[in-house]
């Protein structure tokens, strides 16, 4: 299930560790994910479902969706889709919420940190937005969930479009290779510390205003308190899911998912794949399978026409995969994976026409159906949210240096609407530099230039029928943020309400663990009567 | 062309582009008459421009980040250059004077494993279709293409226009 | 008749970390429960350790198909912290040593 040769990549592995999965050895190479090294094995299925006991994969692939959950070490739940595996780790399949272990914390540490700017999310934003920033002497603390730092970033093997200023003509790959090392720069002066493999869990207020903004942060069973001056959410973006019955069949996975597998680790996603969106997304994750030799049966769009750039289209069909506009998956085949799907037309109004069902034989159904802005933290600390259509979801109002509506707290890149990882780099040079202001010792000015030069090349990027859509969601974030921004100052608007809780550690509903004793609800939680089949709990 | 718009050209419904669609930035036959020159199969407004940097010639000229580049016919010595720059890899040397009955097709190749000089593999269309014998004739690869080859391929001459992409036979 | 455990069914499942089907989001809105936050704690929809990240969306879509609401009258769930799965390591190795240690607040 290795790629050995690849046109592009050299996957450099190095030494091996191993170890066990349901009692059985296992080898991975050093550096890669647990999930990713069980799928090199051909296993697919990692747990049992809740309720239902249906057999489940990974879907997302970067630590978003959950659906890769498995018992580690005898701790349940653990996204092995962004944990390494390492030497003598016991890997087991999940079945159900999974019990608490009986294990001891008592080499949990729990720290306080403070920093000038805390960057969540180590993207192409993020780390744009860091490096900016270190470059004006801010003090900057970068968190990304993933062992490797660069998001989306590093498994784009293609060569990137835009201007020569944006390094275009350059392979996405080789762009996060030398962010990484002016990155890396910066953490040698010790401008930025890196917390990777470190999850930012909740944005709180300290009310002894040890700073201005505090973060939660989980890395293991270790627990940071990062004090901040400024905050900049560059957090990314989730992928989108489609209804069809079977959707979850292991083999059904995101195009994040695919893409992590065959250009971080070299590992065959499959081999023959079902494409779902002929987006730039769909149809550029289609051309890399072909080129890591792995059959594409044929990409499936559900609108009139393609959406990805025409050229990327070509590269495609000149190798004679199919695009099937007007069409859409009516169902996955397979029991315990997919082996199929059943593909139906579309009328004019996007309802199946009857009759019209071809089976194709397939292993992996790939969804590369858009994204939705990641935003959990911003709403969290208070931001005014509002859904743009054009942003692909719920993002956060923001000005035209990324400030939303709370003082100090920026956001960059796809979790301030979805775009391109071009414009990402962008937003978060924009972000870092303006969350320096202040911060840095006396360049204001230089600052300001800086960021005005940013925005016109951000503005060109926006620039003819592709980049229109964008261009228009952002005006009217703009728009919406100069109102907002009215407002507040004739204090005539209702304030944000105010929530108090105690310390984070009370928040126990979502918990990795989800032990039985946790589930106990809450007084409001009765209110609700459950159904009467989900008192279960799905373990017998 | 525009994405907006109500009407939808066949290459949007496809992906496999019409003559029609690319005549307007085609050479002229008496260009083409003269010997090796670019085809740009650049449609789209899309906001990208390496191949005006590519050029030592200074013949692609894109105006606007978003219009499709003009090629000046005239300055183009079909080098080759921009074929292998061209992100959406939509750049093709044609020589349609290669020999009396043969015209040559440059191509970027970003597949492995890579062809070999004299390799005779099948020639494809835009849909992906074998439509002839395509004789490797010259082989641009290595460190500096970064990934992607640059392969020129002979085949019949009233194929010229037809032929954009290679495939090992299988017999092989 | 309880509906778990029956495994391969052709389900279209809405929400992964608590296995919720189609089929349920849709009796429930039918019940009267009609509002998303109401899913959310009638089906735990939102509740698991992702945090509603892959369902939320799938629910929004039903949610607009059998009430005709749209998408800033369906409105979205509270997000509240922790946003991801926090091991209970984590949340037992204590909290700040100095006085005044229990003080914080979400917005």
């Amino acid at each position: 299930m290795r790629i050995e040769k690849h046109p592009i990549l050299d996957f450099g592995r190095k030494k091996k560790v191993s170890f066990s999965y349901d009692g059985n050895p296992l080898e991975a190479f050093e550096g890669e994910t647990i999930g990713s090294a069980l799928h090199a094995a051909g296993i697919k299925e990692l747990s049992h479902s809740l309720r239902f006991k249906r057999p489940r994969g990974f879907f997302c692939g970067i630590g978003k969706c959950s659906s890769c959950a498995m018992r580690v070490n005898g701790v349940p739940n653990v996204r092995t889709c962004i944990v390494n595996a390492t030497e003598g780790m016991v890997v087991e399949r999940q079945d159900g919420m999974g019990e608490l272990p009986d294990a001891e914390f008592g080499d949990a540490r729990y720290e306080i940190l403070e920093t000038g700017i805390a960057v969540v999310g180590g993207g192409p934003a993020g780390i744009s937005a860091a490096i900016e920033a270190a470059r004006q002497g801010a003090k900057v603390a970068l968190i990304d969930e993933n062992t490797m730092l660069g998001g989306q970033l590093i498994k784009q093997t293609h060569r990137f479009f835009g201007s020569k200023e944006h390094s275009a003509g350059i392979r996405g790959i080789k762009i996060a290779g030398e962010m990484f090392g002016e990155l890396r720069a910066f953490e040698a002066k010790g401008l930025v510390q890196i917390l990777s493999g470190a999850t930012a869990t909740g944005y709180y207020k300290d009310k002894r205003r040890r700073k201005e903004h505090l973060l939660g942060i989980s890395k293991g069973n270790d627990f940071y308190e990062l004090n901040a001056d400024r905050v900049i959410i560059a957090t990314g973006a989730n992928e989108n899911m489609l209804q069809f019955p079977n959707n979850d069949l292991p083999g059904v996975y995101g195009a994040g998912g695919v893409q992590t597998l065959m250009n971080v680790y070299g590992i065959r996603p499959g081999n023959r794949v079902l494409m779902v969106g002929a987006g730039n997304v769909g149809v550029i994750v289609s051309y890399q399978l072909l080129q890591a030799g792995i059959d594409v049966a044929a990409v499936v769009e559900a609108a009139p026409r393609i959406g990805a750039y025409h050229v990327h289209a070509a590269k495609l069909r000149r190798f004679g995969v199919p695009i099937l506009t007007g069409h859409t998956v009516k169902k996955a085949n397979g029991k315990g994976h997919v082996t199929g799907a059943t593909l139906v037309k579309l009328d004019d109004n996007w309802k199946q026409v009857e009759g019209t069902e071809t089976e194709v034989g397939c292993d992996t159904i790939c969804l590369a159906v858009g994204l939705t802005p990641s935003c959990e933290l911003l709403f969290q600390c208070g931001a005014k949210m509002k859904y743009y259509s054009e942003a692909c979801g719920y993002v956060p109002l923001h000005d035209d240096e990324m400030m939303t509506t709370i003082p100090g707290v920026y956001v960059a890149g796809d979790a301030s609407g979805i775009e391109e990882a071009s414009t990402a780099i962008m937003e978060g040079r924009i972000a870092g530099l303006a969350a320096a202001k202040g911060l840095a010792e006396g360049r204001g000015g230089a600052i300001d230039n800086r960021i005005a030069s940013i925005k016109e090349q951000l503005a060109m990027l926006r620039e003819g029928p592709f980049g229109f859509h964008a261009a228009c969601g952002k005006g009217k974030i703009l728009n919406d943020m100069q109102s907002e921004r009215g407002c507040a100052s004739n204090d005539s608007c209702d304030p944000v309400p105010e929530f108090t809780h105690s310390r984070p550690q009370t928040y126990l509903f979502a918990d990795s663990t989800q032990s039985k004793a946790l589930r106990t609800r809450t007084a409001h939680e009765q209110k609700f009567a459950y159904p009467a089949d989900r008192n279960t709990g799905g373990r017998a | 062309m525009a994405v907006g718009c109500k009407n939808i050209m066949d290459y949007e419904r496809d992906g496999i582009l019409r003559e029609s669609d690319i005549s307007g930035a085609m050479p002229s036959a008496a260009r083409f008459e003269k010997g090796p020159v670019a085809v740009i199969e650049c449609v789209q407004n899309i906001p990208c421009n390496p191949c005006v940097h590519a050029c030592p010639f200074g013949a692609i000229t894109v105006g606007r980040i978003t219009d499709t580049p003009r090629l000046d016919c005239g300055k183009c010595t079909g080098c080759g250059k921009c074929v292998a720059c061209c992100p959406g890899l939509a750049i093709f040397i044609v020589n349609k004077v290669y020999s009396a009955d043969e015209a040559t097709v440059s191509m970027p190749y970003e597949f492995i494993p890579v062809p070999q000089k004299g390799d005779v593999w099948a020639g494809i269309d835009r849909s992906g279709k074998a439509v002839c014998n395509a004789r490797v004739v010259r082989v641009v690869s290595g460190e500096m293409q970064d990934g992607t080859s640059v392969i020129t391929i002979a085949i019949p001459k009233g194929l010229a226009m037809e032929v954009r992409n290679i495939k090992r036979k299988e017999a092989d | 008749m309880s509906r778990e455990g029956c495994g391969d069914g052709d389900r279209v499942i809405i929400c992964r970390c608590e296995d919720v089907s189609r089929d349920e989001v849709i009796e429930a809105i039918e019940q009267g429960y009609d509002t998303i936050e109401e899913l959310k704690r009638y089906l735990r929809i939102g509740m698991g350790t992702c945090q509603g990240r892959t369902c939320q969306r799938l629910v929004t879509q039903i949610l607009r198909e059998k009430t005709g609401r749209n998408i800033e009258e369906i409105g979205t769930t509270v997000t509240r912290p922790p946003a991801n799965a926090v091991s209970l390591g984590a949340l037992a190795a204590g909290g700040p040593t100095e006085e005044g240690g229990d003080e914080y607040a979400t917005p």
